[in-house]
């Protein structure tokens, strides 16, 4: 009986101690995603989804979304430092403002965190950037160039008029991402002779709308309104419609381009009222960070170059297509919600 | 009405042919009546000697309400469940701020935060769809249409301009109201309910703010998260500007009418001249400081204790 209480206890123990194991084994590393797509910005979802489903190829790696809520680039330096200080296995990040970055990025990777920029590269050159693994994300520089490409095509075939005029609207002055777009959509337009003008409207959209239809009335030569946010794209039709600038897409008045695969910029495409948006692969930028932080600490894989997700055009042709897809990762309910048409 | 009459003056010179325009004036008139709806409210609340930096997220919860609640509520439903959420709002810090003895800039600072987090919270980030029947119905049309050429929202501020100057000159509560920022200790010795009357007017402001959420919505109902974002900074600019003195006890709901009219005039005319459109907010900072010292100088003038 005695040997039977021994054998029974040991047995109990090394259950016990073997399921410590398995659970160890089973999160071995924790990378954290420190995001500034944060609850407002419906783009979070993509990441937050292949998070998720990374966490189900992944069972040893416990995933982390920790995100702003407004664009304050002092709060997301703020959220960073505050990630880098609980020893993750790794970090995932957008470089928002490379000086404001660099010092916490630096001392992270000095302290053996491997880091991984998504979304906003570093846009310095390559030897004077931030030395994290990779870069996986869209170039937002070639989002406004391909747009800006795109609606020249389709003004030479006689589809939209040509440009006489480009506002490119952007909700947030410090974002170097959105800044890049409209340098992207500047050089495709060089050439044109037409008048480019980079234009701050903020993010509250009855400012927004006062400050885009000021601008409008002082610019009339304005005939193509790039916005940066697709959720700020229904503003600018309204804008022109309201001025009667025959906004939608067509041979006259005013053109309207904005960007992302969100409800909003494809339904705006399908119902004619937009030109074309982008696609900057938005649930690859959550799930291939952290694919390579994980290679990276399991493998010791360091790739030797930028991955880029996107841009990949959104316009009439396909937008039936995209509309499919965005609906299988959002749902039906989701989907509509967010088409504020 | 000086700096009003300034402004004109001065937009005639350098911008005529820009300025002087139907499409110009109608877009300034229409944000400025937005903005005004929310200064006057905030206009009450100076006058009763305490701030509210909440009305920029207020504006906006109640607004995302009105469009989240109209799916099952219908839209006069959701429009009263939105202002029932102002209300509430309003309450609930002027309790904290009379009952609570906290300084009332420290707790709207707390419910401009807080509201703007419950946004966040409920919409996951992105605002529902206004149906087309909802956009259609009459009350929508009474709120956010045009009549005789104008967008109604210039009629419903002049509304609220009426009635709210009527009840700060005419009646008792207005009478309560100026005395308790003008001297709380004197009013409370003559019987006058200042907890009351702060709270009822911290109501009336988020109300104001929460109505102006509201009509913009039911106008343009696209809308994000954003909405109503910094809005309390312009909101406190054009009651400032049209006279509030932030010692209480004195203001004017005109003034604050006309403050918004000069904010937005503004950022019309520096988008015009050229200047980067981010320079609005230098602009507002200045003009505000200016106001101030202004204010003060002629209410000392005028022989008050400011």
């Amino acid at each position: 009986m005695k040997h039977a209480t021994q054998l029974a206890a040991a047995s109990l123990l090394a259950t016990t101690a073997l399921a410590g194991v398995a659970v160890a084994q089973e999160k071995q590393f924790r990378f954290v995603m420190v995001s500034h797509i944060g609850s407002n910005d419906a783009n979070m979802g993509w990441l937050t989804e292949s998070l998720a489903a990374f966490e189900e190829k992944y069972p040893d790696v416990t995933t982390e979304y920790i995100s702003t809520n407004n664009y304050s680039v002092q709060e997301h330096v703020r959220l960073l430092e505050q990630a880098i200080a609980t020893r993750p296995d790794g970090i995932a990040v957008p470089i928002v403002d490379n000086d404001a970055f660099e010092g916490p990025l630096r001392r992270a990777i000095e302290a053996g965190i491997p880091v991984v920029a998504f979304n906003i590269p570093d846009s310095r050159p390559a030897d004077e950037r931030i030395p994290y693994l990779t870069y996986v994300g869209g170039d937002e520089y070639l989002t406004g160039l391909h747009l800006g490409q795109y609606a020249l095509e389709q003004a030479a075939a006689g589809n939209i008029p040509a440009p006489t005029g480009i506002v490119c609207a952007s909700h947030d002055a410090a974002h170097q991402g959105l800044k890049a777009r409209c340098a992207g959509m500047q050089a495709a337009m060089e050439g044109t002779g037409a008048k480019f003008e980079e234009l701050f409207i903020g993010a509250e959209p009855a400012a927004a709308r006062n400050t885009l239809q000021s601008f409008m009335q002082a610019n009339p030569e304005t005939n193509y309104i790039f916005t940066v946010a697709g959720w700020s794209s229904p503003w600018a039709w309204g804008v022109a419609n309201d001025m009667g600038l025959s906004p939608d897409v067509d041979n006259e008045g005013v053109t309207v381009m904005t960007v992302d695969e969100a409800p909003v910029s494809i339904e705006g495409i399908r119902a004619g009222h937009l030109l074309a948006a982008n696609s900057q692969g938005f649930w690859l930028q959550g799930y291939a960070p952290m694919e390579w932080l994980y290679w990276n600490k399991t493998l010791g894989y360091e790739p030797k170059s930028d991955i880029l997700t996107g841009p990949v055009i959104i316009n009439a042709d396909n937008a039936d297509k995209w509309a499919a897809l965005v609906r299988s990762v959002f749902g039906d309910q989701e989907y509509d919600n967010q088409n504020t048409w | 009405m000086i700096g009003v009459a300034l402004m004109l003056i001065a937009f005639s010179v350098i911008d005529f042919s820009g300025w002087w325009t139907v499409r110009t004036i109608s877009n300034v008139v229409h944000f400025s009546s937005i903005l005004a709806l929310i200064a006057m409210g905030q206009a009450l609340v100076i006058v009763s000697k305490e701030i509210d930096l909440s009305v920029g997220s207020v504006y906006g919860l109640t607004g995302i309400a009105f469009i989240t609640f109209e799916q099952s509520l219908g839209v006069p439903g959701a429009m009263l469940a939105a202002l029932g959420i102002a209300a509430t709002c309003g309450l609930v810090q002027g309790i904290a701020v009379v009952w609570g003895g906290l300084p009332s800039m420290i707790v709207t600072l707390g419910g401009l935060f807080t509201f703007r987090g419950i946004i966040y919270v409920w919409t996951g980030g992105s605002v529902r769809n206004f149906s087309e029947e909802a956009r259609a119905h009459w009350l929508t049309r009474a709120f956010g249409g045009e009549f005789l050429g104008f967008e109604v929202v210039l009629f419903w501020m002049l509304l609220m301009l009426v009635i709210l100057s009527a009840m700060l000159k005419l009646t008792r509560f207005g009478n309560h109201l100026l005395a308790t920022g003008g001297a709380a200790d004197s009013a409370e010795s003559r019987g006058v309910r200042i907890d009351r009357v702060k709270i009822v007017t911290f109501m009336i402001c988020s109300l104001m703010a929460g109505f102006a959420g509201i009509v913009t919505l039911a106008d343009r109902p696209q809308t994000h998260v954003t909405i109503g974002d910094l809005l309390e900074l312009e909101a406190i600019a054009a009651a400032v500007i049209g006279g509030c003195l932030l010692s209480g006890g004195r203001g004017s709901l005109l003034g604050a009418v006309l403050g918004a009219f000069i904010v937005t005039s503004f950022r019309y005319e520096l988008i015009a001249l050229g200047a980067p459109s981010s320079w609005f907010i230098t602009f507002v900072g200045v003009v505000l400081i200016v106001a101030v010292i202004f204010n003060q100088k002629l209410a000392r003038w005028a022989g008050h204790n400011v």
